[in-house]
């Protein structure tokens, strides 16, 4: 995981999502909102959106099991020089973080299921991805520093 | 959910292209799929350009019906290549190693000219 810096905490969003399929597409819009202006690079910014999309989708779909009456709760702060982006849901112990390696080759010859991307992509996409859960709430916390790394453009296989 | 994908396809010397709009998420299934069965009906292609230039979204349920549609075509010896796509998604490409296996172009003119070098 790469080190995040600390800092001051300023509080730049807080929303909710009902647990219906598309509502990523509404979070992903209200964080990109949120962070304009903190001078994440637009690659960054599209990278993070993707994150907070799949993350999303997760906390829908195997968190809170796409009950329309149960909320996903996003948070967006600055911490120094990170973006940290909160997302839970009522799935207390979901395994979400724990998901099989997605391996194309195997896909493709079918060992292998072609969905199970979600979690692949989020820890390709962000600086830092962390889950915690107090059994109740599943929350995924995303980083992203708003600083451009000097090796930003080189594969991100070696994070995981 | 109702879906934003639209698939239009074209038949080529030797190929097929799926100009693909909207949404690539799950709600693009029977659109890719229709547009697939519809290239292979028109002309029993040997390479398929799937041309992104006017999706603005791919999500990891898009990914999976991409790999399917590759499946797909590599179990019957056809190619696949794609074009038009953004740089963010050239990259979701390259991590997911799609593109050791879909062979990518900037623009669709350009797989199209490949296509019709190789069929010449």
């Amino acid at each position: 995981m790469t080190s995040v810096a600390r800092g001051a905490v300023r509080r730049l969003a807080a929303f909710t999502v009902t647990s219906e399929s598309g509502n990523e597409r509404v979070a992903l819009a209200r964080v990109a909102e949120a962070v304009a202006g903190t001078g994440l690079a637009d690659q960054r910014l599209d990278r993070l959106k993707t994150a907070v999309a799949e993350a999303t989708m997760n906390a829908i779909e195997h968190g809170n099991r796409n009950r329309a009456d149960l909320l996903v709760d996003i948070e967006v702060t600055q911490q120094g020089t990170n973006i940290v982006v909160t997302i839970t849901d009522q799935g207390g112990l979901h395994e979400a973080g724990t998901a099989e390696q997605p391996d194309l080759a195997r896909k493709l010859a079918g060992e292998q299921s072609p969905r199970g991307w979600g979690l692949f992509l989020i820890r390709n996409m962000v600086d830092a991805m962390d889950v915690t859960t107090d059994g109740t709430r599943h929350t995924v916390r995303l980083t992203m520093a708003t600083t451009t790394p000097a090796d930003e453009g080189a594969t991100r296989e070696n994070h995981l | 959910m109702k879906t934003t994908c639209e698939a239009q396809v074209t038949a080529l010397p030797g190929g097929a292209v799926i100009r693909l709009s909207g949404d690539v998420d799950g709600t693009a299934a029977d659109a890719l799929t229709a547009a697939y069965d519809q290239a292979v009906a028109q002309g029993d292609p040997e390479s398929i350009v799937l041309d992104f230039a006017s999706v603005g979204y791919i999500n990891s349920t898009g990914i999976a019906l991409i790999v399917s549609v590759l499946a797909k075509a590599r179990s019957q010896r056809r190619k696949v290549v794609a074009s038009g796509l953004s740089a963010h998604y050239r990259e979701i490409f390259d991590i997911t190693r799609l593109s050791d296996f879909i062979e990518l172009f900037p623009d669709l003119d350009d797989a199209v000219s490949q296509l019709a070098a190789q069929a010449s």
